[in-house]
């Protein structure tokens, strides 16, 4: 790659096509970028190798050694949680490279988890997984800013999720709610903010717009207890809050692999409105709802739907002329749809049918006004998808569903077409 | 901030980072030492715990109490006050909602369920994991389920708790009064 970017400079000095001095500014430039590279890929590794170390470790603790004492055993709870504490330690005070950082941030955060599980083994702790990943996390969580460390931050994410998790769907006995599963993602908020400032368009930085995305929507179901149907509208507000907060300039000129709070909060509307047109979904929200305020689920509810509409104020208030998008109204909608909703199913049904039909609509308008096929065909599938699911739960002849199907087949085929048409009929 | 600064800061996270697992060590060095033991009839079973390895879960015998109030919730903290039985099991005193006046040694266990209208109230003892190393675990739960399941007097399963001041750390898991481990050892030798 180098040697023929090389020849190629060589190339155009000689045709007298670029300067010298642009010449050198070329070399130098791509030189300072490789020098940068092998450190990523070292931190790369290093973080890698520290994971699996350090989970190597904790596997060969839990083997639970008998034949040694207890004073034996003691020692080597905490011999890693030492020696991850020296390297860190070193790290700090020597200004080691990021890589450094990295890789011993890692290590001493499974050396932690390593530690008091073989305590727990010694003394026969019993405490179920929920309350050790929680003293792990609690102990782990300053190294995020102690050693600036991405990887050590992902780490807290993933665990709380999975604290969350355990804690949350435990079904029946002992199901509770997490709370300080927010307070641990709180508490990594600032860190991701600074990346955010600072490199919004690495890669590391849209590993995290990802993480808190997928965090949040697993999480969201451990909050709900007993008034489940309000989950629907729990997780309505949550894709609302994500929608919006893509459409967010931080967010809105990102490459949309990169957004990931527009493709969830998009995809997840979609699916959930798909689950709602069903009409006997409607009749359980009618028979077990209940949209009490002094109820867990209602008060969420209530607190996205403030989140998601201040997202949405504050998106449309840097962006004066944008185009009318409905996706970004798609919450408020399906909020009115569920008051509706608990006192009368079928209205509620029809109505979130139509909700469906006119996504995709304006799905295929926006495709089409901006000559992008990806969000034309999105449009089409959501139209398809509803239709097909209303296959299942209404009583339509064969003969008119088989006229619907091969319509929609039509439309793939006819909207795709003339937007090529169009878009060649541009270009020349 | 200054490196110097960020590393001090570092210290007094690491130092908190060793004394949590310390802190662990200590009470349960100071329930072991210091506590009364106290022996729990048992009845039998080999999970395992992604981080901490094999264990085996114990049932006891101990799991349900007269109570005057109706009202538990499931999950509440119960305190369950021990005595000593004829043979010298463990057996429940009384049961309250708070900690009572009373000098008797007590465990704080969760409540599983009562029935409204009954006045017995199940709970779940809190040592209900004893470690095994992980080659020895299903052998030794099989050791203990063989034990068990003879309903006779001769066959007696029982832990034995350290408990102080209301925290509990197990010892051992004992069989006609020998350790498990010996049984173990017994098998292997066969």
């Amino acid at each position: 790659m180098k040697s023929k970017l090389l020849s190629d400079i060589s190339e155009l000095l000689e045709n007298n096509i670029i300067s010298q001095e642009v010449a050198s500014n070329i070399t130098t430039y791509y030189k300072s970028k490789e020098d940068d590279q092998p450190n990523r890929l070292f931190t790369v590794f290093g973080v890698l190798g520290a994971t699996l170390v350090g989970l190597g470790i904790i596997l060969i603790l839990a083997h639970n050694w008998d034949n040694f004492s207890r004073i034996i055993k003691t020692f080597f709870a905490f011999l890693p949680l030492v020696i991850g504490q020296i390297i860190s330690g070193f790290t700090i005070l020597k200004k080691k490279s990021q890589a450094w950082k990295e890789s011993s941030g890692t290590f001493l955060f499974f050396a932690i988890g390593a530690s008091i599980a073989l305590i727990s083994q010694i003394y026969n702790i019993p405490g179920d997984l929920g309350s050790y990943l929680f003293t792990w996390i609690v102990l782990a969580l300053p190294l995020i800013y102690l050693l600036n460390s991405k990887a050590v931050s992902i780490l807290i994410i993933v665990f709380a999720s999975y604290y969350a998790c355990e804690l949350g769907y435990n079904f029946g006995y002992k199901d509770s709610t997490p709370w300080m599963y927010l307070v641990f993602i709180l508490a990594t908020l600032p860190f991701y903010l600074k990346l955010l400032k600072k490199s919004p368009l690495a890669n590391s930085t849209s590993i995290f717009n990802w993480l808190y995305v997928l965090s949040f929507t697993i999480v969201l179901g451990t909050f709900i207890n007993s008034n489940w149907p309000v989950g629907f509208l729990m997780y309505a507000m949550l894709f609302g809050v994500f929608y919006n907060l893509g459409k967010v300039p931080i967010y809105k000129n990102q490459q949309l692999r990169r957004n990931s709070f527009t493709i969830i909060g998009s995809l997840g509307s979609v699916v959930l409105l798909t689950i709602l047109s069903f009409n006997i979904i409607w009749e359980e929200v009618v028979k077990r709802a209940s949209i009490a305020m002094n109820t867990q689920e209602m008060l969420i509810a209530t607190v996205l739907l403030i989140l998601a509409f201040a997202v949405l104020l504050y998106s449309k208030k840097n962006e004066k002329n944008e185009r009318f998008n409905l996706f970004q109204y798609v919450f408020l909608i399906v909020a009115i749809i569920f008051f509706i909703g608990v006192a009368n199913a079928i209205a509620a049904t029809v109505l979130t049918n139509i909700l469906i039909l006119v996504l995709g609509l304006s799905a295929i308008k926006i495709g089409a006004d901006t000559f992008r096929f990806s969000v034309l065909n999105y449009g089409l599938l959501i139209i398809t998808a509803v239709i097909v699911c209303r296959f299942f739960d209404t009583d339509m002849s064969f003969v008119f569903r088989g006229i619907l199907f091969v319509a929609v087949g039509f439309g793939f085929f006819l909207t795709n077409y003339i937007m090529l048409k169009k878009k060649k009929e541009l270009n020349r | 901030m200054k490196t110097i600064h960020i590393f001090i800061l570092f210290v007094v996270v690491a130092v908190i980072q060793l004394f949590v697992p310390a802190k662990m060590i200590l009470d349960r060095e100071d329930v072991l030492k210091t506590g009364i033991t106290y022996k729990f009839k048992t009845r039998p079973v080999d999970p395992n715990d992604p981080f901490r390895g094999k264990y085996i879960t114990l049932n006891y015998e101990m799991d349900s109490a007269e109570t005057n109030d109706s009202i538990w919730k499931r999950g509440e903290t119960i305190f369950v006050y021990l005595k000593n039985d004829s043979l010298g099991y463990a057996k429940v005193h009384s049961v309250s909602k708070e900690e009572k006046d009373i000098d008797r040694d007590y465990v704080e266990a969760k409540v599983r369920w009562n029935y409204g209208n009954s006045n017995t109230v199940n709970f779940e003892l809190p040592f209900d994991r004893f470690y095994m190393e992980e080659t020895k675990a299903k052998p030794a739960e099989d050791i203990y389920r063989k034990y068990n399941r003879r309903r006779d007097t001769l066959n007696q399963t029982y832990a034995l708790v350290a408990i102080k001041n209301g925290k509990a750390v197990l010892k051992d898991v004992y069989i006609n009064d020998k350790p498990i481990a010996y049984y173990l050892e017994k098998g292997n030798n066969q």
